[in-house]
């Protein structure tokens, strides 16, 4: 009986701190202004001028291998632009860690009797939730963009916009306990993001009625082979399929890739949290 | 073991790598108490609390608080002590309250008890009507002030304070006091203070004085004032000659500064009469002090005027 009351306890605690924790990363992203400011430009920037730009020149058949995507342009970078919305908060969010051991707030957390890994939950539910919030504030953009949108289609995308936040925000908090300064993290970020997001089918398609050898003609062998390894690829893929019913790769491939991408960041970063 | 004791320590050692940051230190805070612990930078005051906090784990000997041994249960532990650091360890983007309601939740206060011990300790430290200004509006007097309220939330019965009034103002330094002296008055927590300023620990109810890893020194203040013996003779003497024959003639009881001699006198009265009796002497004399030893002679005559120089070039 006591030792049920002691876990009870224990439980009570650890969510309280989890909640605590949460709670904070949430408040500080709502005060930051450039954060927000983000938020609303890169969707924008990318589907509104990108997307409307680009739109004439695709399917107009460059090469002799016309692409088969039955979508306008916009239509096709759209799911593209929600993941690349998550990456850059959840990567950002894990700037925190690094923050509060400059300015000394780690001592508050880290003397305090709430156990580490509570911590280390907060920060990242707290960062998953941050980007959740950007990556669905591109969804008011489906109008624009000529999306057909239902509510099966939007809670379909959910779960692999959760991986991409859950894999991005453990990825930052693996940089950020490992480094010491804003500028390295940023500029380390930066050069993560920005290939990752390129790298992964994500503004231009690599036609799936195309055989491997024909793909090769297309592209050089490098690219065809970075695409393929790169995990967002799957995690882009399997969002196209929820919000335009079209993909370009193997559904069990992209689930496994994408659950280990999930599983692996967290399990490293936790580590890297609590020495 | 004293059950009236909050703080017990003993035999503790810690060593980093190469460097023995504690030889063996023990002693023990009444419950109740004002305890500051002081000692010359680099003396092992950081590494002492470190340990009292649970945030390193001690090489050798015990430390228990509020009777919980810190290495076997350092949840508990943590849970009854209220800290404030050197640094500040505010969220300076969430508000005042923010930050004690944040406090509040990772200490395990009641949900029920939150608000109200938020609004407490507020008053407390008269920042009532700042609640809703982020941290980053407050100046670092206010900032402190903050911090010593938000070690008090959770009602700990000991409150450990590393230097806390290190680059504060004057006026911020003797509220802060005003509010330590008031905790521990009116609320009876037991305060544990590092400082390497002598003054603050003046008004403790003891003092332990730390150098090199060692306890040099624990008892009252005034006690250990007496200790140094009498009282202390400054005299400004332009005569080299005559200094250096005073200091061969008080061997160990002499200090020089520039042209200022000062003499431990056990018996001071005896000393001047003396003095004065030569009159060669005593026109050689430009100007003559008798002054009670203060703490910071205790100090020096423990830790060494060189050495303290010395360790605190190596710590920087």
């Amino acid at each position: 009986m006591t030792a049920l009351k002691a876990i009870l306890s224990y439980m009570h605690d650890f969510a309280a701190t989890t909640h605590a924790v949460w709670l904070r990363e949430v408040l500080r992203m709502l005060r930051d202004s450039g954060q927000i400011v983000g938020a609303f430009s890169r969707p924008v920037l990318w589907v509104m001028i990108f997307g409307i730009g680009l739109t004439p020149y695709f399917r107009t058949g460059l090469r002799e291998t016309t692409f088969m995507v039955p979508f306008t342009y916009i239509q096709f970078i759209l799911p593209a632009v929600v993941v690349l919305n998550l990456m850059y908060p959840a990567i950002q969010s894990a700037v925190s860690l690094i923050w509060d051991r400059e300015f000394g707030f780690s001592r508050e957390v880290f003397a305090s009797p709430t156990p580490r890994s509570a911590i280390f939950l907060g920060k990242l539910a707290g960062g998953t939730t941050i980007a959740m919030a950007q990556g669905l504030l591109v969804m008011i953009l489906l109008p624009a963009a000529n999306v057909p949108v239902s509510y099966t289609s939007l809670f379909a995308a959910l779960l692999p916009m959760v991986a991409v936040a859950l894999a991005f925000t453990a990825i930052g908090l693996l940089l950020a306990s490992r480094m010491s300064s804003f500028q390295g993290f940023g500029v380390f970020a930066n050069t993560l993001i920005l290939p990752a997001f390129f790298l992964a089918s994500s503004i231009f398609p690599l036609d799936p009625s195309l055989s491997m050898e024909q793909a090769l003609q297309s592209f050089p062998a490098w690219l065809v082979f970075l695409v393929h390894a790169n995990p967002v690829t799957y995690a882009i893929d399997e969002l196209r399929w929820a919000m335009l019913g079209y993909r370009q790769f193997d559904p069990v491939t992209a689930r496994a890739v994408l659950s280990a991408f999930v599983v692996i960041p967290i399990a490293l970063a936790y580590h890297a949290f609590r020495r | 073991m004293d059950s009236a004791a909050v703080i017990e320590v003993s035999d503790l050692r810690h060593s980093y790598s190469s460097v023995e940051a504690l030889r063996g230190v023990s002693f023990s805070v009444p419950k109740g108490s004002f305890f500051a612990l002081l000692g010359p930078n680099g003396a092992g005051k950081t590494t002492l609390v470190h340990a009292l906090c649970t945030l390193l784990r001690p090489s050798g000997g015990n430390v228990s608080v509020a009777g919980l041994d810190v290495r076997r249960a350092p949840r508990a532990v943590r849970r009854s002590l209220g800290l404030v650091f050197q640094e500040a360890s505010l969220d300076d983007r969430l508000t005042v309250f923010e930050n004690l309601i944040f406090h509040a939740r990772i200490y395990q206060v009641p949900r029920r008890d939150r608000r109200r011990r938020a609004w407490e300790v507020l008053a407390l430290v008269e920042l009532e009507q700042w609640a809703n200004a982020p941290v980053s509006d407050l100046s670092r007097g206010m900032k402190r002030r903050l911090e010593i309220g938000r070690a008090m939330l959770h009602e700990p019965t000991l409150v450990v304070l590393d230097e806390p009034t290190t680059g504060l103002d004057v006026q911020s330094r003797r509220r802060i006091w005003e509010y330590l002296e008031r905790l521990q008055k009116d609320h009876g927590v037991t305060l544990l203070l590092t400082t390497h300023q002598i003054s603050e620990a003046e008004g403790a109810d003891w003092v332990a004085i730390i150098d090199q890893g060692r306890l040099q020194a624990l008892d009252h203040p005034a006690k250990l004032r007496q200790g140094i013996g009498g009282k202390l003779i400054n005299l400004q003497i332009g005569d080299d000659a005559f200094r250096q024959a005073l200091s061969n003639r008080f061997p160990g009881k002499c200090k020089q500064r520039d042209s200022v001699i000062q003499i431990e006198a056990e018996d001071p009265e005896a000393l001047l009469r003396e003095l004065v009796a030569d009159e060669q002497q005593w026109r050689m004399v430009d100007s003559l002090e008798v002054v009670d030893p203060s703490l910071e002679d205790v100090f020096i005559n423990l830790t060494g005027r060189e050495l303290r120089d010395r360790t605190a070039n190596l710590s920087r």
